[in-house]
């Protein structure tokens, strides 16, 4: 794997907040050896770790862009659910914002039939035909319609299933990241101190709970990923 | 105390060295040195110190020994106390590639111009087709995908026949057996398939299904069982290396090789699961209970632990005629 210069500043990292973990009681023993200190009742994480980790995913994601890979980023927390569509949409991404639906992967053949319905409503929506219904039936379409916007609007252009899946907090998307292993989909994962580190392929030790770090993260990520495209795209 | 790490790289002039976990240093050049005893500076360059830990509020660490080299590659490395180690090894396991010197750091995700939706739409669909979002601005087809899934199907008939010859498996029913939901209106039925899936060529797979019709049923469990598959290892006469006995549940069944000619000695679902995997010669014995699908599962266990004589001869390291004295 090509190892490049992804630009992991150590005080940017400070700065943003991503050292700080959870609190000393809710932590989760494996994660002691990314733990370096204790301060007044929250873990601090170590950041060389962390921004070894984070240069490693950084080159991973390159590798496979380059490749022409896909990628889906999952993130529900509310505070972070913005930060997830921007880095989808910049980085030519499928995206999950909303609820992760149980069975999105495993049950891939639903999501299909699904994503079906979403393309035929929105085809309709075009076409007018919506405007000729009775005000009940369009009334009924326009709201399966904006269902299926916010849980399927970032996976739309999905054909298949994803090659790598990127997933922001672990305790929140324990779903989404158990469906991935028994698919056998390596994962990004970013961990926070209540986490397990062994469940992803590569856990990156940060805050999760701090919108900045979360952003941190995402940017070098989505750097890496247009970077490995544009060389995608040079040289298919 | 913080314990500082050993010196990385990155975006700081060499000659200052970093240390993870001083929260409120957020001035920019902040290292704090400790135990001088574990102190890994880069000996090229004079380290420089930096205000000391006194003056920081209660700092219980957790951790003694944290002056650790970064894990090599999984985070469950076991974590070393670091004394004296190389520091030409330690770059070489980790260091990060120098800053080039035309690097601009890119704007972050929401900091460039806003992408109208339809460039964003444009970009999405170059990359990926139109997919199912409805809305083609290339000129592609927008119903690309329905030719792509599988059709859910018109009446029975013309799916049913799709279904019976696929992917040289070969399905055999080995129990239905109706069982009931007991509710408050009354009994609920469904079946309960098992049905065993394999090529004769050493390939076997069990499944189980349920549903309310025994068509279904049989189905459900031909899906399942083609998603456990597991290879026989067979010799070139079809037969097993060597005795093997297992158990699954209660039942517990023992296989033994046979010497050609002899055809599959054994009762129920074991024959089944041993004539689909293509062997042709073995005595095989439900030891335990009777239960269909415990036994075929527990064939499927006692053939997943037989070992050929080349494998094990390459891992122990020793040629093949000393297994056989």
């Amino acid at each position: 794997m090509t190892r490049r210069y992804w630009n992991i500043n150590l005080e940017e990292m400070l700065e943003a907040g991503v050292h700080f973990g959870h609190g000393t009681r809710k932590w989760n023993p494996k994660m002691a050896s990314y733990i370096s200190a204790k301060r007044k009742g929250i873990h601090i994480t170590n950041l060389t770790r962390t921004a070894r980790f984070l240069s490693e995913a950084c080159d991973l994601v390159f590798d496979a862009a380059s490749r022409g890979k896909q990628f889906l980023i999952v993130g529900t927390k509310n505070k972070a659910a913005d930060s997830v569509a921007w880095a989808a949409i910049k980085a030519r991404c499928h995206c999950v914002n909303k609820k992760w639906l149980g069975g999105m992967l495993t049950n891939w053949s639903t999501t299909e039939t699904r994503l079906h319905k979403f393309r035929d409503l929105r085809m309709e929506q075009k076409t007018g035909r919506l405007n000729r219904l009775p005000k009940r039936d369009a009334a009924m379409f326009k709201r399966q319609l904006s269902r299926l916007q916010t849980y399927l609007g970032g996976i739309k252009y999905m054909t298949g299933l994803p090659d790598i899946v990127i997933i922001i907090d672990q305790h929140e998307e324990y779903t989404a990241l158990r469906e991935c292993i028994t698919l056998g989909i390596p994962t990004i994962c970013l961990i926070d101190t209540n986490c397990d580190p062994d469940l992803a392929d590569i856990s990156i030790p940060a805050n999760d709970d701090a919108i900045s770090s979360i952003r941190l993260i995402l940017n070098k990520l989505v750097f890496a990923i247009c970077e490995g495209r544009s060389s995608y795209i040079r040289n298919p | 105390m913080i314990l500082s790490n050993p010196p990385l790289h990155f975006s700081l002039p060499p000659s200052i060295t970093m240390a993870a976990a001083s929260a409120t240093s957020t001035t920019s050049l902040s290292a704090t040195f400790s135990s001088l005893s574990i102190h890994h500076h880069r000996r090229r360059k004079p380290p420089s110190l930096l205000p000391t830990p006194n003056s920081r509020p209660h700092f219980s660490p957790l951790l003694s020994h944290k002056l650790l080299p970064p894990p090599k590659s999984t985070p469950e490395a076991e974590t070393t106390i670091y004394e004296n180690e190389e520091d030409a090894m330690m770059m070489s396991i980790f260091s990060p590639p120098e800053r080039p010197e035309d690097f601009v750091p890119p704007p972050s995700f929401d900091d460039g111009p806003m992408e109208s939706e339809e460039e964003i739409a444009r970009a999405y669909e170059e990359l990926y087709g139109p997919a199912y979002s409805g809305e083609t601005l290339l000129g592609n087809d927008v119903f690309v995908m329905d030719s792509k899934v599988k059709k859910v199907t018109g009446l029975g008939s013309s799916r049913n026949k799709d279904k019976k010859v696929r992917d040289g498996f070969e399905e055999r029913v080995v129990q239905v057996r109706r069982v009931t939901k007991v509710v408050k209106g009354g009994k609920q039925l469904h079946f309960r398939a098992v049905v065993v899936v394999g090529d004769k060529q050493g390939n076997v797979g069990v499944g189980v299904g349920k549903a309310k019709e025994v068509v279904a049923a049989v189905q459900k469990s031909a899906v399942n069982a083609r998603r456990n598959i597991i290879t026989v290892p067979m010799t070139k006469y079809k037969t097993f290396p060597h005795r093997s006995e297992a158990d699954y549940g209660a039942a517990r069944v023992m296989l033994r090789p046979a010497s050609p000619g002899t055809g599959v000695i054994a009762g129920g679902a074991v024959r089944i699961v041993l004539e689909l995997a293509g062997v042709e010669n073995a005595l095989g014995k439900q030891l335990g209970s009777n239960n269909a699908l415990n036994n075929a599962r527990a064939t499927v266990v006692a053939v997943q632990q037989m070992r050929q004589f080349s494998e094990v001869a390459e891992q122990r390291g020793i040629p093949m005629e000393e297994l056989w004295k």
